[in-house]
């Protein structure tokens, strides 16, 4: 029979998911390895298992005041932002979710519109412009407040939701926003753990909404940041703030660059592992529609 | 009718009030800039005159637009970079899902699937980043490893001929993982007897893949396929953004990096504006060729 053949495939696979995992994980084991190698290890080559570990590029990061500053604005922006888009979101989705609403159809057909065509980069840079956005942190949070994607997703959950409830908290007195609170809420709550989540992820790894909106470098999020180090952009240099004293600028070597790399996927890296099935489940609810 | 309409908006006042941020939201920031570009497009932007006082000049920035000397060009790389992509991208995401679907070691898989997503949740800069460890031509793994066996370094991010072996390889490490996942929805749904009946017709592991787990994808292939190919125009331009630089901005230029650097960079409101309602009106007529491919040939469509 194909026992042996069998046999062989399952070897085979095995062999060919764990290459490909080793390919996803390498990259990260090896930047984690140098930001942590000393500069005089790193000098003289490949290092994959270094003989020494060293905090000192972390030390230098986490006492960079320009850094902590950018980790600052990375956290305000993914904080305020992912929550506000939940919320704005949330509400959008319910109220499009209720059948006999007057003008319903309509506002559906403008959300999606907005997923199949937008305004573009330069009209929508006036628009963030005219709104007074500009050179704030609030350009970064403004104008992602609602996810359109998202809003589609929630809403379905709130149509399966059985009309009994419904009319049984109207009967009650309860108003719409504490009906939303009460009880729309807990019925979404897979869905909204999800969408939060991919909006948290998204604020925290933009840099290009910043690079566009923002001119003063000390409002840089720290992804804008790390770009600009790596292609050489140093913003101290660049803007004419030369500050010799800054250990910024006086350790600038490789381990520096990948501990910033490192700090740059952390708040990821902690909390993935507790909250992939939230993540996965996302992609079901969107992808997987039909 | 118009009492009964007066009674149910009174009945939905208070959804109303509530929907008023969102709507104005959408106003704002997803209407009006649609607005404004089909205004830009057809005028000659000046400052002074703003958006509404400037010289209406009906089809000058397109026809400005197909004349300049790189559009063509950026157009081409394009459609050939996001063709790439599908290309390269399809085949290796649906090869794993099915090994991952059918590897008996099932606590090995759940941590293999674990450690396959992370990459989808790097940020584009950390991507880079992590290229720039490897590749770098002074200090990157692969050139520290080739100078040390005598071998000349490669200016792997310098080089236009390997500039989109770079973008695509990269971003085929970031999406692998993840890409597997709507596979291994759909194959979570075959009817273990289908396999178990195999088994027993004494079928191996390749004949059992071709007659019942690749037919069982086939839909799913099909959708994939045809809805990436709606999106030609869209060449990954934040990817690009950061893997190019002067000597590569020849294979490299798409619609969208040229659309930042005319616009934002050189300030040619008008005509970067024509450059994104073009990319924006075709792009929305090949998702709709797309959906309606993807309806007839594999029955499911985005919508």
């Amino acid at each position: 029979m194909h026992v042996a053949s069998e046999r062989w495939y399952q070897w085979a696979a095995a062999l060919f998911i764990g290459l490909c995992t080793l390919a996803a994980v390498f990259p990260l084991y090896y930047i984690i390895v140098n930001s942590l190698a000393p500069e005089s290890e790193l000098a003289q080559g490949v290092v994959i298992i270094p003989h020494r570990l060293t905090w000192a590029a972390y030390r230098v990061v986490l006492t960079d005041i320009r850094l902590l500053q950018a980790l600052g604005i990375s956290i305000l922006r993914t904080a305020i932002g992912s929550l506000g888009a939940l919320a704005f979101t949330t509400i959008g989705a319910y109220v499009l979710a209720r059948k006999g609403m007057p003008g319903r159809k309509l506002f559906i057909f403008m959300v999606l519109i907005t997923i199949l065509f937008n305004g573009g980069m330069v009209p929508t840079y006036l628009v963030v412009a005219k709104t007074g956005l500009i050179d704030s942190i609030w350009a970064l949070i403004v104008p992602l407040l609602v996810d359109s994607w998202g809003l589609l997703v929630i809403k379905q959950f709130f149509e399966n939701m059985p009309e009994s409830i419904d009319e049984a908290a109207r009967i009650d007195g309860a108003s719409e926003l504490q009906f939303l609170l009460r009880i729309g809420i807990p019925v979404a709550k897979p869905a909204l753990a999800a969408i939060g989540l991919f909006n948290a992820v998204g604020h925290w790894n933009a840099w290009f909404d910043a690079m566009l909106y923002l001119n003063n470098p000390a409002k840089y999020p720290l992804q804008l940041v790390l770009r600009n180090l790596l292609q050489g952009l140093d913003f101290l240099r660049q803007n004419g703030l030369e500050m010799s004293g800054s250990s910024f600028v006086r350790a600038s070597g490789d381990g520096l660059k990948m501990a910033i790399v490192i700090l740059g996927t952390l708040p990821i890296l902690c909390v993935y592992p507790f909250l992939q099935k939230h993540f996965t489940k996302g992609i079901y609810l969107g992808a997987v529609k039909g | 009718m118009p009492g009964l309409l007066k009674k149910k908006l009174r009945r939905y006042f208070s959804l109303y009030l509530l929907f008023i941020p969102v709507l104005l939201y959408y106003f704002i920031y997803r209407w009006q800039p649609m607005f404004y570009a089909i205004i830009l497009s057809f005028t000659k932007f000046s400052l002074r005159g703003g958006i509404f006082g400037s010289k209406w000049v009906g089809f000058a920035n397109i026809q400005r637009l197909f004349a300049s000397y790189d559009f063509t060009e950026v157009l081409l790389n394009t459609m050939e970079i996001a063709l790439l992509r599908v290309v390269i991208g399809f085949i290796p995401p649906i090869l794993l899902a099915i090994l991952l679907h059918d590897l008996k070691y099932r606590g090995f898989v759940r941590v293999s699937q674990t450690l396959l997503y992370i990459p989808h949740f790097f940020s584009w800069v950390v991507v880079f980043g992590i290229a720039w460890a490897f590749f770098a031509t002074g200090s990157g793994m692969v050139n520290h490893w080739l100078t040390s066996v005598g071998k000349e370094p490669i200016e792997f991010l310098m080089s236009p001929r390997l500039f989109r072996p770079l973008i695509i390889g990269t971003a085929l490490w970031k999406e692998l993982g993840w890409g597997t996942i709507i596979y291994l929805a759909s194959l979570s749904t075959i009817d273990p007897g289908l396999y178990e009946a195999a088994a027993v017709d004494g079928a191996g592991p390749l004949r059992r893949i071709w007659h019942i787990t690749l037919p069982e994808l086939k839909p799913i292939m099909v959708f994939i396929l045809t809805i990436s190919m709606g999106s030609i125009l869209y060449a990954g331009g934040e990817q690009i953004l950061l893997f190019y630089n002067p000597a590569t901005y020849g294979v490299g230029d798409v619609i969208d990096t040229w659309v930042y650097r005319r616009g934002l960079l050189d300030m040619d409101f008008s005509l970067a504006s024509a450059a994104g309602l073009f990319q924006s009106c075709f792009g929305l007529l090949f998702v709709l060729a797309a959906n309606k491919a993807a309806r007839r040939f594999a029955g499911i469509g985005l919508w």
